[in-house]
């Protein structure tokens, strides 16, 4: 009961000395007049809960450079709760003014430094890109691919070797008649004929074909096609352009051109003109480099393609053939650049005539 | 009188073995916040007469201790002095801040002999941790969240009166304990 007595005095005295602080202290039983100076010294009483908090803190620090805290950390620890801040701030910067503040020791020369690394990083990565895309481009025309230049190799004409050959016809459903080759000019005047359509010519032309001049043979009664199998009835062939054979270009035979036999362009002994007999190599005069393939490319695949090319009088290559092939694609790149080349074409006897050459395009990566 | 002596020797052996430790690793600097964090608060507290800026300048000393711990050198004297000096500069810097509350508190510290009413505030404040549990709950909410016997009581469902009762045995401890202290 006494006790109870006791417990309600000091009651009394704690509430009114916390409620009016200032106030001179009440007057007490003795009994609780040192309990009262012990609970006046407990108005001081720091918060456990800050004690606990700012070991935490200290600790965190410990764990950093050590620095004066910012003042937002030190009012959360004093308040309990978060300082007011600028909302707008947290969602900007969480780290310097939002949640994560007081996490860390907060260094306003370290989001400097890390805004000028930023921004560094940032100005690589866009001229990095820039510098990738130079690359890229250049590419095809610098470093993937070598291309085997020819115009260095002139051959110097031959004596004892050409190609050539051509063939005529005037559409007549027989076969060319045998006979003897006609004289073989350096130019033709007149494409060699066995049925004469044109009885009265205007301006008569010895019949010719085109081919070595010191080329002979031995003259018969007719001309014709001395490959032929048949003499009679006499006609010009199955071809066009005149000539005889069934071949086009007023020559005799199977070829093309005012030549005589298989093959192109005049002469004789099948094909085009080769290089040598008198036959000057082509110069490339415009040769644009073929591209990489991206199959090819991307399996870092090299090697050579060899090309089977006519290059006609014109100097434009024609008759394009593979005829070593790489494959992944770079056959046809090899091909589609090579047909836009443009040659300054062979010559033979100061004339030019076509001619077959290999070309080698090579593809390397570096 | 020689055993005390020898205690207080083997103290700061022990206090100048955690500051080398705190030096060389910040993170042992938890030890001397233990040992020394009611002193600088209650040196504070006495000086600026509130718990929140006391607090707050508490937190401030200790910050600025392990930010400046590698330059402290031991020269013998205990290191809650070189705390003290410390929390008299953040002190001076409050009050430049709020020059009306410097001139109450230089009049106070004028009239208090400090060094025991230091201990004795520090001592109080340790032996508060040492009560029994359900007393240290009801002193810690009613001084320090400031909440009357009723709220208390609603708050750990129990009655008005057991909650009085126990704020009467909790302080009676206190005054025990500090007696026993003091020998």
């Amino acid at each position: 009961m006494a006790n109870n007595s006791l417990a309600d005095q000091l009651e009394d005295a704690i509430e009114m000395m916390i409620a009016e602080p200032d106030s001179a202290p009440p007057k007490v039983d003795l009994r609780i007049g040192e309990l009262l100076g012990i609970a006046a010294e407990l108005r001081f009483l720091p918060d456990p809960e800050f004690r606990a908090t700012l070991k935490a803190d200290l600790l965190g620090q410990s764990h950093a450079v050590p620095v004066t805290p910012s003042v937002n950390v030190r009012r959360e620890l004093r308040n309990g709760i978060p300082a007011l801040r600028d909302p707008k701030l947290d969602e900007i910067l969480p780290t310097l003014f939002g949640s994560g503040d007081g996490t860390y020791p907060v260094h306003r020369g370290s989001f400097v430094i890390s805004a000028m690394i930023h921004a560094a990083l940032i100005a690589v990565v866009a001229t990095g890109g820039l510098w990738v895309t130079r690359q890229t481009q250049l590419t095809p025309h610098t470093t993937s691919v070598l291309l085997t230049d020819i115009s260095p190799y002139p051959l110097p004409p031959s004596t004892d070797k050409s190609g050539g050959g051509g063939g005529g016809g005037d559409r007549d459903k027989l076969p060319e008649s045998k006979g003897t080759l006609p004289r073989f000019a350096r130019e033709q005047v007149a494409p060699p004929t066995l049925v004469v359509r044109n009885e009265q010519p205007k301006l008569p032309a010895e019949p010719t074909v085109v081919g070595p001049p010191a080329l002979t043979v031995p003259p018969t009664s007719q001309i014709g096609n001395p490959l032929s199998a048949i003499f009679q009835p006499p006609s010009n062939g199955t071809g066009l352009g005149g000539g005889l054979g069934s071949g086009s270009g007023g020559g005799i035979g199977s070829g093309e051109g005012p030549g005589f036999g298989p093959g192109h362009g005049g002469g004789t002994g099948g094909g085009a003109y080769r290089v040598g007999g008198g036959v000057s190599a082509p110069r490339p005069i415009y040769d644009p480099d073929p591209e990489y393939s991206e199959e090819a490319r991307h399996a870092k695949y090299q090697g050579t393609v060899l090309l089977w090319v006519i290059v006609g009088p014109d100097g434009r290559p024609r008759d394009i053939r593979v005829q070593r092939s790489l494959g992944m694609g770079l056959d046809e790149k090899a091909i589609e650049a090579v047909r836009q080349w443009k040659f300054e074409p062979s010559m033979k006897d100061r004339h030019p005539v076509a001619v077959q050459v290999n070309i080698e395009v090579s593809f390397r990566l570096y | 009188m020689k055993a005390l002596e020898n205690q207080n020797l083997k103290n700061q052996n022990d206090e100048r073995l955690q500051i080398e430790a705190a030096q060389e690793d910040p993170a042992r600097f938890a030890e001397l916040y233990e040992n020394n964090f009611e002193r600088v608060y209650a040196y504070v507290a006495r000086r600026v007469g509130n718990r929140e800026e006391a607090q707050d300048v508490t937190a401030e000393v200790f910050h600025q201790a392990l930010g400046g711990l590698r330059r402290f050198e031991w020269r013998g004297l205990p290191f809650v002095a070189w705390l003290l000096g410390i929390a008299a500069n953040v002190l001076s810097d409050h009050w430049q801040r709020f020059t009306r509350q410097q001139e109450v508190v230089a009049d106070d510290v004028e009239q208090i002999g400090m060094e025991d009413d230091i201990e004795q505030r520090a001592l109080l404040y340790q032996l508060v941790e040492t009560l029994p549990a359900d007393q240290r709950r009801v002193i810690i909410r009613r001084f320090v969240g400031q909440k009357s016997l009723r709220e208390i009581a609603t708050e750990l469902g129990r009655s008005e009166g057991a909650i009085k009762q126990l704020q009467l045995r909790g302080l009676q401890n206190l005054r025990v304990r500090i007696r026993g202290n003091h020998g």
